[in-house]
Formats: structure tokens, C-alpha cells, sequence
């Protein structure tokens, strides 16, 4: 196996819920290397959104370890998470979840003006990302002059800008028509095929098909961990 | 590196949600619109004021001590000074001639009221008695004609120098120098005429006339009548050595005992600036606390509205977190849009209190004809602008402060999950 991105052992959440503690992750335990393509799979209420929200170090484990390129998550500061993020971690999104205001080569910027990349450096940068996933052409245009498959593209574009580690994807195709999500389900595995680490979360057996290992959550635990033989 | 791009950013989002919501925006600005309003026009009144009074106080030169019977200030004991001695025109002589780091000294007597004629018109003015030496202050700036010489004091020459007042009274559109009035039935030859001086309250230096000391003593007369010593120091420097000598000779020419108080007063401009202090310190307190108020009302404003806007955005703050945005990144934001929205509201005051300041000048100036406002500055001046937009910020960065800590604690899971 290649080198390790993300190792997780025995890890646990736990939510208070109106005094009932109520457990997202019971004990889950995981190892995923440098340019997999994994798929996160389960019904609603198995975990899989809870643990999107830990790999992507928006949320802390209650316990268990969590290292990230070697580095304990549980030790990190709220700055040191959002410099994870910002550096290590591009997230696209089921809505999309752009700046409505900003324009697409602005929301592609974004996350280079929080690392404080200059602004020339930042738009190269983003236009060779927008360039990638065939936009160059809508740079100036705002979410709302873009049909869906563009957002998302944009969105895509957005998190591949700092050259991630890990690329985590929640629902992509979810709010998508099925010629598109067809569309954004090849450019993932365009950037899979280009070296990058993508890591969906998905319900959808149609889009999990695409990643080469699916992992099968289910109240909180592993269920499966397999080989996609298809992709 | 890292903030100046953050910097740039979040007052580029700044200025998109302010032009999104522009209504909303300006009409919470109205409390700190009216705080800088008052800032700015009571800053504007201050400054007239100390322009006014420097004016005023110029006419008597601000070099000058004069010694009298009487305090000018009006301060200190009625009663004593009405029982003090008259200072005699002997004893200022003898101080005159005593005086040694003065640049001058000259005595001047002094008639409130007397009868001025020409021909069939007369007019009640000042009658001045002095010596050469009144010339060399600024009370004595001529417009025409000359002061009078040594001796044409010594002899008691019956020449006179004009008020422009005076001058104006007797002898509209003419030029008064080479013809005679008489001055309580003496007739007396103009030499000169003093360029106008009068300002404010002060406007009774233009209406009077001022005659050598011996013709003073001839046709008015010194009996009964305290003489006043005028001492020119030459600079404000000199004021305290001056004034230290001076109080030391009239103390031994008028035999007060030692530890004795003094019989007599020293006046000098300097005896005013308490006033205006005074003066200065009731504008500043009234002003200041319309402003607080203003401010205080404002800042309310302004935070409610950085709440709605925060929860407005409880998406966004996720998106933000999630790329990497950090509490401080999103604290600068936040702090960035209210101070903004107050430079707004600053931007928006600086007509208005033009307006304000310009109208009230045009109206003294212009329908009143009250010629001394016209020293008054008619437009706001920058520092003032300045300090107005300095003040707005820091109320904006006040009252941004909670939602802004607010918003960056927002849980980034929670924030993203948040739907409208």
C-alpha cells in the first residue's frame, strides 16, 4: 500500500442529544493511503456524514487517534485544523456551497487568500484550476449565471487550487441530473488518474461504482471494506 | 502576507454586502450619522470661537500689561478696588521712567463719553489723552494720515487721531485728514485716522478719538480721573519679567507695605483666556454628551444589524471555515464590515454638517452683517474630518465586536448544515 494520508484507529463519537448520549461512531477503525479513490458508503444515520466531518477535520473524535499525514488531529488547535483544511483538505459539496456574490475565479481564490498567497500567484493558480476542469471561459461569470454542473465544477476547482492532500467529496452528484453527475463523476476520476487522493461520500451505489475501494458504514461501524472489482 | 490578503478580501465582501442590502445599510448608519455631525460642528464652533477670540484679544495686543485702578476681568473685590487711591498721571510718569525691560511705557487717560463736532453734526465718542508711545501698539495701526510726535505731546498740540469709527460718523465719503472738529468746544486739527480695529465686543475702540496728553489736560482735564498705564513688553516672552518689574516699581511709587496686597491691577489679554476656557469647556461637555448619546444609539444600531447579518451568513462562515478560514480571519471580517458601514455613516454626515457650518456662517455673516464671523473658518476643516472618521471606526469596531466574536465561533459542522 502506498504512503498513509489518513490513519484512524478505534474511533468514537459521541453527541448529546437533549441528555441521551447518542453514538455516531462507535469504534471505527481505517487506513487510507496517497491517491486512492475510496467511497464512504451507508444509509442515513450510519455514521458516514459524521465521519466525512472527522476526516476533513471539521469535528474532533470524543476518542480514539486520528493522524493526518502523521500528524495527531486531537492535539490541533482550532487554527491548526482550519490550516489542515486550508492546505491539506479541498471539500466539495453536495449544494455546491459557493459565495453567491463572488465570482467563480473569486471562489476559486478563496482558499489561497486565507493561506495568503499573493494575487497575481492567486489567479494563475486558480485560472489553471478552472482550466482543469474546463472553465476558463465562465472565470468572471457568478454562481448564479452557471448552470449546476458548472457550480460544481467550480466547487472542484475551488478545492483543488492548494493542491490537496485528500480531496472529500460529500453528495457530489446529488443535487445534479444524471448526464452531469456523469460528467463530474469522469472529472474525479480525470484528478484520481492525475495523482490525487479522492475520498466520496455517497449513498448512491451508481456513484460509488466509480471508486476503487468502498467502505460500508453502518450505526456507526465498519461494515465492509472492499475492493471495487468494476472500476 | 497572509493578513494583507485577508485584509483585502474581507473589505472587498464588505463593500458587496453593504451595496447588497444599500437601504438597509444607510439607515443604520442615522445614530452615527448624527454622532459625526455633532463631532464635526461642534469641533467647527470650538475653532470659530478660538479664531473669534484670537481676533478680539489681537486688538489689544497680546504683548500688553496695563496697570489700573480697576480690574478689567471684573474679578476680585468691588469694594476694595473702588476704595484704592486714583493712580496718578505723577505716578506713572515715575514708573514710565523707572521701567527698564519694557519696550515702552505710555499713560493714557481716558473720557468715555465727550462731545465730537463738525459743523452741524456732533457725536458722543471716547476721548483718549496718551503720549507718542501709543502709537507702537496695535491699537494705534494707522489708515491714513500719522500719529502725533513727541512734541506735539510735549506742547500740547490740539491734533487728533480718528476712530474709524469717528472718522466714518463725521465725515462719510470724505477724507477727514487736514480738517478741524472740535472736541468739547476746542477746535482740534486731524492728522490721522486709525484703521478699523473694532470686533465684536470690542467694537468701541473704533469710536473714539485719541489727543496728546497735555491736550488732554487742557480740554478735558485730569482731576478726579485715574490714570491707566499702558507697558508694551515687546513679546510674550518678556510678559512675566515685565510684568514682575512693573508690579515691583508701583509697589514702592504707591508706598504699599511689604506684604501688603497690591492697590492697583494688572490687566492683560491673558486675564480673558479663562473665560474662553470656560467657554470652550460648556461647548465641549454639551457637545460630547450629544454625541455619546449619538454614538451610543448608533452602535445599538449597528450591532443589531451585524447580527442579522451574521445569522444571514451562518452558511457562508461554514463554507469559509471549511477552506480554511480561520476565528481570526472571520472575526477581521466581520470587524471590517461594521467599521465600514460607520465610515459610511461618516461619509454620509460630512455634507450635512458642511451644510450646517456653511448656513450658519452665510446667515452671521452675510444676513446678520456680523463682520466679526467672517474670521470664522467656512468649511469644515480636514483634521476635523479626519478625527470624525477616526471616531466612526473605532465605533464600528465597538460595536461590531460581539456578532464578529460570535460569528467565529460558530461550530463550522453546525454552519454548514444551516439552511434558511
Amino acid at each position: 500500500m502506498s504512503r498513509p494520508i489518513i490513519e484512524i484507529s478505534n474511533l468514537v463519537k459521541l453527541y448529546e442529544m437533549g441528555g441521551e448520549e447518542v453514538y455516531a461512531l462507535r469504534d471505527v477503525s481505517l487506513t487510507i493511503g496517497s491517491n486512492e479513490y475510496v467511497a464512504i458508503m451507508g444509509p442515513s444515520g450510519s455514521g458516514k456524514s459524521t465521519l466525512m466531518n472527522m476526516l476533513g477535520c471539521l469535528d474532533t473524535p470524543t476518542s480514539g487517534t486520528y493522524y493526518f499525514n502523521g500528524e495527531d488531529v486531537r492535539e490541533m488547535t482550532d487554527d491548526d485544523l482550519a490550516e489542515i483544511r486550508n492546505r491539506e483538505i479541498g471539500f466539495v459539496f453536495q449544494t455546491f456551497n459557493l459565495l453567491p456574490r463572488a465570482t467563480a475565479l473569486q471562489n476559486v481564490e478563496l482558499p489561497l487568500v486565507y493561506s495568503g498567497v499573493s494575487k497575481a500567484d492567486r489567479f494563475d493558480r486558480a485560472s489553471r484550476a478552472l482550466e482543469q476542469v474546463s472553465l476558463t471561459d465562465r472565470m468572471t461569470h457568478r454562481p448564479n449565471e452557471l448552470s449546476g454542473g458548472q457550480r460544481q465544477r467550480v466547487a472542484i476547482a475551488r478545492a483543488i487550487v492548494t493542491a490537496p492532500s485528500i480531496i472529500l467529496a460529500d453528495e457530489p452528484t446529488g443535487n445534479l441530473d444524471t448526464k452531469t453527475g456523469q460528467d463530474i463523476m469522469a472529472l474525479f476520476r480525470h484528478l484520481w488518474e492525475a495523482g490525487n487522493t479522492v475520498i466520496l461520500v455517497t449513498h448512491e451505489e451508481d456513484v460509488a461504482r466509480h471508486a476503487r475501494r468502498i467502505i460500508r458504514l453502518r450505526d456507526g461501524r465498519v461494515e465492509s471494506d472492499t475492493v471495487n472489482p468494476d472500476a | 502576507m497572509r493578513r494583507s490578503s485577508e485584509i483585502a478580501e474581507s473589505i472587498r465582501i464588505a463593500v458587496e454586502s453593504l451595496r447588497m442590502n444599500l437601504l438597509r445599510s444607510i439607515l443604520t448608519t442615522a445614530g452615527v450619522v448624527v454622532g459625526v455631525v455633532l463631532v464635526v460642528v461642534m469641533g467647527w464652533t470650538i475653532g470659530g470661537l478660538d479664531a473669534v477670540w484670537e481676533q478680539a484679544i489681537s486688538i489689544m495686543g497680546k504683548d500688553m500689561l496695563y496697570i489700573d485702578k480697576w480690574s478689567w476681568s471684573g474679578g476680585g473685590n468691588w469694594r476694595l478696588m473702588e476704595a484704592r487711591k486714583d493712580i496718578t498721571l505723577q505716578q506713572a510718569q515715575q514708573l514710565s521712567s523707572r521701567m527698564e525691560s519694557a519696550e515702552c511705557v505710555m499713560p493714557v487717560v481716558r473720557l468715555w463719553s465727550g462731545s465730537v463736532v463738525r459743523g452741524n453734526t456732533s457725536l458722543r465718542c471716547g476721548i483718549l489723552g496718551t503720549t507718542n508711545e501709543y502709537s507702537r501698539t496695535s491699537s494705534a495701526e494707522l489708515s491714513s494720515g500719522r500719529f502725533f510726535s513727541s512734541m506735539e505731546d510735549v506742547h500740547g498740540s490740539k491734533v487728533v487721531v480718528l476712530g474709524e469709527g469717528v472718522a466714518k460718523g463725521l465725515f462719510p465719503g470724505e477724507d477727514p485728514i487736514g480738517q478741524t472738529i472740535k472736541i468739547i468746544s476746542e477746535p482740534y486739527r486731524i492728522i490721522g485716522v486709525i484703521a478699523k480695529r473694532g470686533f465684536l465686543f470690542m467694537d468701541f475702540v473704533d469710536n473714539q478719538v485719541v489727543i496728546p496728553l497735555e491736550s488732554f489736560r487742557s480740554t478735558v482735564g485730569l482731576f478726579e480721573r485715574s490714570v491707566s498705564v499702558g507697558i508694551k513688553s515687546g513679546s510674550e516672552r518678556m510678559l512675566d519679567i515685565v510684568r514682575t518689574e512693573a508690579i515691583g516699581h508701583m509697589r514702592a511709587i504707591r508706598n504699599v507695605p511689604p506684604g501688603a496686597i497690591d492697590d492697583f491691577s494688572i490687566n492683560e489679554t491673558q486675564a480673558f483666556d479663562e473665560q474662553v476656557k470656560n467657554i470652550r469647556i460648556g461647548i465641549w461637555i454639551v457637545g460630547m454628551g450629544l454625541t455619546i448619546l449619538a454614538f451610543v444609539v448608533g452602535s445599538i444600531g449597528i450591532m443589531n444589524i451585524m447580527y442579522v447579518s451574521v445569522t444571514e451568513r451562518t452558511k457562508e462562515i461554514g463554507v469559509r471555515k471549511a477552506i480554511g478560514a480561520r476565528r481570526s480571519s472571520i472575526l477581521l471580517q466581520f470587524l471590517i464590515e461594521s467599521s465600514l458601514l460607520c465610515v459610511i455613516g461618516a461619509l454620509i454626515a460630512f455634507p450635512f454638517a458642511q451644510l450646517i457650518v456653511g448656513s450658519a456662517r452665510f446667515v452671521a455673516v452675510d444676513l446678520l452683517k456680523q463682520d466679526w464671523a467672517s474670521v470664522v473658518s467656512p468649511v469644515i476643516p480636514l483634521d476635523l474630518l479626519m478625527i470624525a472618521v477616526g471616531v466612526s471606526i473605532i465605533v464600528g469596531l465597538l460595536a461590531g465586536l460581539l456578532p464578529a466574536i460570535k460569528a467565529s465561533r460558530l461550530d463550522p459542522v453546525e454552519a454548514l448544515r444551516y439552511e434558511q
